[in-house]
């Protein structure tokens, strides 16, 4: 009897294991339709929009540079499985403040970035703190709940900034302050500071501007995230992300360790908005930050990232697909119909598109596992008996 | 045992924020910002007057050429730091022989603006007499103030829209 069960139980899984064989391929290509998808509308949009791989190469390398970094600090709380932090504006809106001061107190070029990291640090901790604990009372609707705590701290942003610096925070500059004499300007210049990580060390091949520094700086934020993966807090991280009831009984504080991971997002998306601005040269006061976070996901979502499992790989594909398509779609668009607003229309509509299918598919994909565990534990069950 | 990690994480972290706050503070000298106006412009002090300008004047601040001035003229450029240091080719008179001269000077940190005369700086006046703050015109008031568009949602055509 026990020799029939155990060879029942044994084709049993036989036929799970050859089905997933089969199914492999297919899952590939399931997980990954979204870099697949890109990578198909890059590869008919290119030829169209009549763009030179040395300009093409030119403006990946500027957009990788401008973007990483910041794509980068969404990392960690994929890992505590608190899955695509959109309070990563949080962090944003810190650095925001930093450069204001910076601009203010007239301080340039790359001390300049340094200090406004450094303000940024303290805002950005706060404020990562504020969110954390909220976060850790919305368990399970994280990602909602810090989309949501991001327009509740824009508010309190625009407060300050609109209301607060000029009257009450010492404002000297009328290149920075608003004529009335108090709330600060919608642009503010960085010209001062415009490009020079990325001039710092850079290198021209064949018209091919390559950022040395500031791609020494991200793959510095990279080899941290892997040393950080492998250090006790972030193997906790990592305890808490795949369960937290089993963290909690392994002596795991879950709920420590998800400020954490919320906090150090914060912040490192505070350092990666200083980047992000450098390049651009000015600071749009009051929406700079606005769109950030929605850009920075859909980015990772477009490396082939999910909701609960990201890495390094994922942000530099996603980085150079969605970016390809930034540049691309436009001037296709235009090709095609005339009208350049329609690539406009269409490279902005495709961000969000791509984060609903990722949001889809997480939960389709999770739904489906739940009942492929649910139809093997019956046919163990039914082979026992 | 818990009070001693305690101990070392407390001054760990008061260390963290001491160093950031010594780089904050270093950034804060090493990366102010100045915006450097040169003159080339007749000039009186003490007593002491300069009524011709040179012909004209090339200004190279780290070998790149910032401002061509012909006499009465005013160039600019932007400077890092308190130690100033250009290097000016100088025409006297039209086809005349250019003549090399390198200055380093101090520039005051409290000073956004800083005005150089430079004829007076070549002919050795005092630092009273060749630099000068540069204090900008103030800006006319006017009835409109700036715009502010903080409306991320859209909702401004809404409000028209409801009220009709």
């Amino acid at each position: 009897m026990s020799n029939e069960n155990a060879t029942t139980k044994g084709n049993v899984l036989q036929t799970g294991q050859q089905k997933k064989k089969g199914n492999s391929l297919l899952n590939l290509l399931a997980s990954n339709t979204v870099p697949i998808m890109f990578i198909i509308i890059c590869a008919v949009c290119i030829p169209i929009s009549g763009f030179s791989p040395a300009y093409l190469i030119n403006e990946i390398l500027t957009r990788m540079g401008r973007n990483t970094f910041l794509i980068l600090a969404l990392l960690i709380p994929i890992m505590a499985g608190m899955g695509l932090n959109f309070g990563m504006t949080l962090g944003a809106m810190a650095a925001e403040i930093g450069l204001i001061f910076v601009s203010d107190w007239q301080i340039y070029g790359i001390p300049g970035m340094v200090l406004a990291m450094i303000i940024s640090i303290p805002i950005s901790m706060l404020l990562g703190l504020i969110c954390g604990k909220i976060l850790n009372a919305a368990k399970g609707r994280e990602m909602v709940a810090s989309y949501i705590i991001s327009f509740f701290i824009n508010g309190i942003y625009q407060l300050i900034v609109l209301y607060m610096m000029g009257s009450i925070i010492p404002i000297k500059h009328t290149t920075v302050k608003l004529p009335r004499g108090y709330g600060i300007r919608n642009t503010v210049s960085l010209l001062n500071m415009r490009q020079k990580l990325d001039d710092l060390l850079a290198i021209n091949v064949k018209g091919v501007k390559i950022p040395v520094a500031t791609f020494i700086v991200i793959g510095l934020l990279c080899l941290f995230i892997v040393w950080f993966r492998k250090t006790k807090l972030g193997q906790d991280m990592r305890a808490v992300g795949q369960d937290m009831e089993v963290a909690r009984d392994a002596g795991i504080d879950v709920e420590r360790t998800r400020i954490i991971s919320i906090l150090m997002s914060t912040v490192i998306a505070g350092f990666g908005m200083v980047i992000y601005l450098q390049n651009m040269g000015n600071l749009s006061t009051y929406s700079s930050h606005s769109q950030i976070g929605m850009f920075a996901i859909a980015a990772l979502l477009v490396g082939g990232a999910s909701v609960d499992k990201a890495s390094i790989g994922n942000v530099f594909l996603g980085v150079t697909l969605f970016h390809l398509m930034f540049i691309v779609a436009p001037s296709a668009g235009a090709k095609i119909t005339g009208d350049s607003m329609i690539g406009e229309y269409f490279r902005v509509f495709v961000s969000y598109a791509v984060i609903t299918i990722a949001l889809i598919m997480y939960e389709t994909k999770k739904r489906r596992e739940k009942s492929q565990m649910a139809e093997l534990l019956a046919a163990e069950q039914e082979a026992d008996a | 045992m818990k009070n001693k990690i305690t101990k070392r994480m407390l001054l760990f972290r008061c260390g963290t924020i001491a160093l950031l706050l010594l780089i904050a503070g270093l950034m804060f000298i090493v990366g102010r910002g100045h915006t450097v106006y040169f003159d080339n412009k007749k000039v009186s002090y003490d007593g002491k007057s300069i009524d011709t300008p040179p012909y004209r004047i090339d200004v190279y601040v780290n070998d790149e050429r910032v401002a061509k001035l012909s006499a009465g003229d005013r160039g600019m450029c932007s400077w890092m730091g308190q130690d100033f240091r250009m290097r000016m080719e100088i025409t006297k008179e039209k086809g005349g022989k250019k003549q090399i001269a390198n200055v380093a000077l101090k520039i005051p940190y409290n000073m956004d603006g800083i005005v150089l005369n430079l004829p007076a700086l070549l002919a050795g006046f005092p630092q009273d007499g060749y630099l000068t703050e540069f204090v900008p015109a103030p800006a006319e008031v006017t009835a409109e103030d700036e715009e502010i568009v903080t409306d991320e949602f859209g909702l401004e055509g809404l409000d028209d829209g409801m009220e009709e």
